[in-house]
């Protein structure tokens, strides 16, 4: 091969390499490793993209991406480095933006020096184990300390929330107003007093504390507007008439119980009697036992808290039928209008313990809803 | 017929600009009858409902207190490229409407020197009292463009706002965009200002409301707490609502957002997402099974193209809420449509608690979220919170809790992140991929 032939060669290697470097996309491959990175959620390499120079289209979204993983993994002082570079990357002013927010936000759980960090990330932890079921207890008790422990923390009038709607729901009302008047001695925004206040009101009502939650509904009716009082004040109204109607189907079913235990006697002719006749089925029962026996077996098959509420009626409307029953056993034919008030006494009975059977878990909720908007049409 | 030449007059004059405040005498006549006008410079018109007056162009009154409140953004066009800007005054009297704006963020009001004259309508929806709307219609703007600008009159400014419009994805191919997403506030406004506080922490691009803001649609002080609590983000950012069962298709739902199409079925990109929006509470029921499922299966059609697709409406196909559950009737008519479109997220309210399902198709559970379309229930902005069944097969995770949620899509990724009022994550999130 001659010289010239050689250095032809060279310079078609030459331009090759040169062509090649040209027609290489940055971008592209910046791409292809933010996707690859994204998939596998690898912090590491994103800030590994972002921090590559030059600096492609591909870097600042390299470091939101690894900030998201890491705010997600609660490395939230890693998350912080990552938003200070898309920041200083600066080239797309809507991520910039974004990462100001961000940022702001990490600051607002974490304080300004991140000198909250492991208190949000104990938070965070211990609100993910809070079982939706199961006992809470042991989880809760740690939420407590960590609450107690840290009352400046910005996070702990809504933390000192949180803690209300898990004892509430594990049953302890008590417990549940409890932390939110300590919720309410650190809320210090208008948004944290105004929630907090409201939650108050609102546990109060559910507790039966009626009372008070018109006293804590007065006061919290001079910051709040107009809709969320009237929907406080309606649940509250609706709390009370409920009240009152449970109060007085009870009055009705213990009248109507004595009045029954009366008849009972008089027909048996004695006390003792009388419970020698309620202790066989009479035919009234055996005749309901059945055809409540398949209401209930349907209701299992759907909604649980329509379940237990076919239980209970039916269960009432058993008893009812059993002691109906055993009054009228043996007993030689009787007048038309006494017979009507036994019948109207048993449907009133009924109609007493199906409220307080709707009453219960708040079904009644739904039979209102149904009446005025229909069946689902689901 | 009073009615009929109302309107067609009040339409005439909202088109000309004729008379001293472009739509009449004053005191105007109220005429609830709706109507339509066209929007200057933006290639679209804006029709009212029964109930509400026919739009007219911003006349010169000033009101005893034309302080521009309840300002709120939203969308009739295409979002890179246009903007609506919603008020009301502290009067009910004002006719002024104007909107002063530049690109540029955090700008001072004397920087804002383009100038929109807005459209108005009043409404009336229980008793006497007349609600007068304020709508300002920004077009040709730039896409991906953050602006500031203020509304109302000479001398009587909100303060300056900023927004940002949709971005161009052919220009940008790294766009990420940010949907907010939420639903049921009605009644518990303490938790949607704190769940609207939030949200805006996360920057989103766009608000994306499931349904049920208010207890009751006719009742203007619920829908003046719902905007009002959270004006700091809807003034920023644009809302798109689906119409829920509780809105009941009140005259007060339709005059107060402005949105695209007919405001009830209808679909609009915004980045790398296609969003189509449903009202499954219709006037009519019978729409439910053929019309709403058509306009659908249509929408997707023309945007088969569209990275990631979305259908947003309020009562869930797949629930395994103890309230309301399934609605199996939307599930038999629309579910074939998310099928053969193989939509990515289905997103709904109604049952006031957070679930998010397992990717379904065809009813049954699919392996890999690549394969099925992901059912969320996020009902949980403020209403008072509904407990679960025994889970669904469908079921991946349930809480009842107050949340919201945000969905991020880029190009090839679309992750779902939600959290609760006090900001802390569901262990509910998921990233899903494209090649």
């Amino acid at each position: 091969m001659t010289r010239a032939a050689l250095a032809a060669l060279g310079v078609v290697a030459a331009l090759v390499v040169c062509t090649r470097i040209a027609a290489a996309d940055p971008d592209a491959d910046a791409q292809a490793a933010f996707n690859a990175a994204v998939a596998r959620d690898d912090i590491a390499a994103l800030e590994e993209l972002g921090a590559a120079r030059p600096i492609t289209r591909w870097s600042d979204d390299a470091w939101a991406e690894a900030a998201r993983l890491s705010i997600k993994t609660g490395d939230l002082a890693r998350a912080r480095r990552a938003l200070e570079q898309v920041i200083a990357i600066g080239t797309d002013a809507q991520l910039v933006r974004r990462a100001r927010g961000d940022l702001a936000r990490i600051k607002g759980f974490t304080g300004d020096a991140g000198e909250w960090t492991q208190v949000a990330i104990e938070h965070e932890r211990l609100l993910a184990q809070l079982p939706q079921g199961g006992d809470p207890r042991a989880t809760l008790a740690q939420l407590e300390q960590l609450a107690r422990a840290h009352p400046g923390y910005p996070r702990a009038p809504m933390l000192m929330v949180a803690i209300a709607a898990a004892w509430e729901r594990a049953g302890e009302g008590d417990r549940a107003i409890a932390w939110l008047r300590e919720a309410e001695t650190v809320a210090t925004t208008r948004a944290d007093q105004l929630h907090v206040a409201a939650e108050l009101v609102r546990t109060l009502i559910r507790s039966g504390a009626l009372a008070t939650a018109e006293n804590e509904l007065a006061q919290l009716s001079r910051d709040a507007g107009p809709g969320l009082v009237n929907s406080l004040r309606k649940m509250l109204d609706r709390a009370k008439l409920r009240r009152t109607a449970r109060y007085v189907c009870w009055g009705i079913l213990a009248v109507i119980a004595a009045l029954a235990a009366f008849s009972l006697r008089r027909a048996a002719g004695s006390w003792r009697a009388a419970l020698r006749r309620l202790a066989r089925p009479p035919f009234e029962a055996l005749f309901l036992l059945p055809l409540g026996g398949v209401l209930i077996a349907f209701a299992l098959t759907g909604n649980a808290l329509i379940a237990r509420t076919v239980i209970l009626i039916v269960g009432f409307g058993l008893a009812t039928s059993w002691i109906s029953g055993a009054i009228l056993e043996g007993s030689a034919p009787v007048r038309l209008s006494r017979a009507a008030l036994h019948a109207s006494l048993a449907v009133v009975a009924i109609l007493a313990a199906v409220y307080i059977a709707v009453d219960q878990g708040h079904v009644i909720d739904f039979v209102i809803e149904t009446w005025r908007r229909g069946h689902e049409r689901g | 017929m009073r009615a009929f030449w109302a309107t067609a007059l009040g339409l005439g004059c909202g088109l000309a600009g004729c008379g001293s405040d472009g739509g009449g005498g004053d005191p105007e006549e109220f005429v609830d009858s709706g109507g339509t006008l066209a929007i200057e410079g933006c290639g679209y018109s804006l029709t009212t409902r029964l109930g509400a007056e026919a739009p007219k162009r911003s006349g010169d009154k000033l009101g005893p207190d034309p302080t521009p409140r309840l300002v709120h953004l939203g969308f009739m066009g295409d979002p890179r490229t246009s903007i609506v800007a919603q008020w009301r005054t502290a009067d009910e009297t004002t006719t002024v409407t104007k909107m002063r704006y530049a690109a540029g963020e955090n700008l001072a009001p004397e920087a804002l020197t383009e100038t929109v004259i807005g459209v108005r309508f009043r409404y009336n929806s229980t008793g006497t009292d007349l609600f007068h709307m304020h709508q300002a219609h920004a077009c040709n703007l730039q896409p991906g463009t953050t602006y500031s600008y203020q509304v109302g009159a000479d001398d009587h400014w909100s303060p300056v706002y900023t927004f940002t419009t949709a971005p161009d994805v052919e220009a940008n191919p790294d766009t990420e965009v940010v949907l907010g997403y939420l639903g049921d506030s009605r009644g518990g406004y303490d938790v949607w200002m704190q769940l609207a506080a939030q949200v805006q922490t996360r920057t989103p691009d766009l608000i994306l409301f499931s349904g049920d803001a208010v207890t009751i649609g006719l009742t203007q002080y619920e829908w003046e707490e719902f905007l009002g609590v959270a004006e700091p983000l809807l003034a920023t950012t644009p809302l798109v609502i689906a119409h829920g069962n509780h809105e009941a298709n009140a005259v007060n739902f339709y005059s107060q957002f402005a949105l695209p199409g007919d405001q009830e079925n209808f679909g609009f990109d915004y980045g790398f997402a296609h969003v189509f929006v449903a009202n499954d509470s219709p006037d009519n029921p019978s729409e439910l099974t053929v019309d709403i499922p058509m306009a659908m299966d249509a929408d997707f059609t023309a945007h088969a193209s569209a990275r990631w697709k979305m259908l947003m409406h309020h009562r869930p196909m797949y629930s395994s809420g103890s309230r309301h559950g399934s609605a199996t009737d939307l599930q038999a008519a629309w579910g074939p449509v998310v099928d053969k479109h193989q939509l990515d997220l289905v997103l709904n309210g109604h049952e006031h608690q957070f679930e998010m399902s397992k990717p379904i198709r065809n009813n049954e559970v699919q392996a890999t979220n690549a394969d099925g379309t992901v059912y969320i229930v996020a009902g949980g902005a403020g209403a008072p919170l509904y407990g679960f069944d025994t889970p669904g097969f469908w079921s991946e995770y349930t809480e009842s809790t107050h949340s919201a949620a945000v969905i991020r899509v880029r190009r090839d990724q679309l992750t779902f992140e939600a959290f609760r009022t006090d900001g802390t994550m569901l262990p509910a999130g998921f990233t899903k991929t494209k090649p």
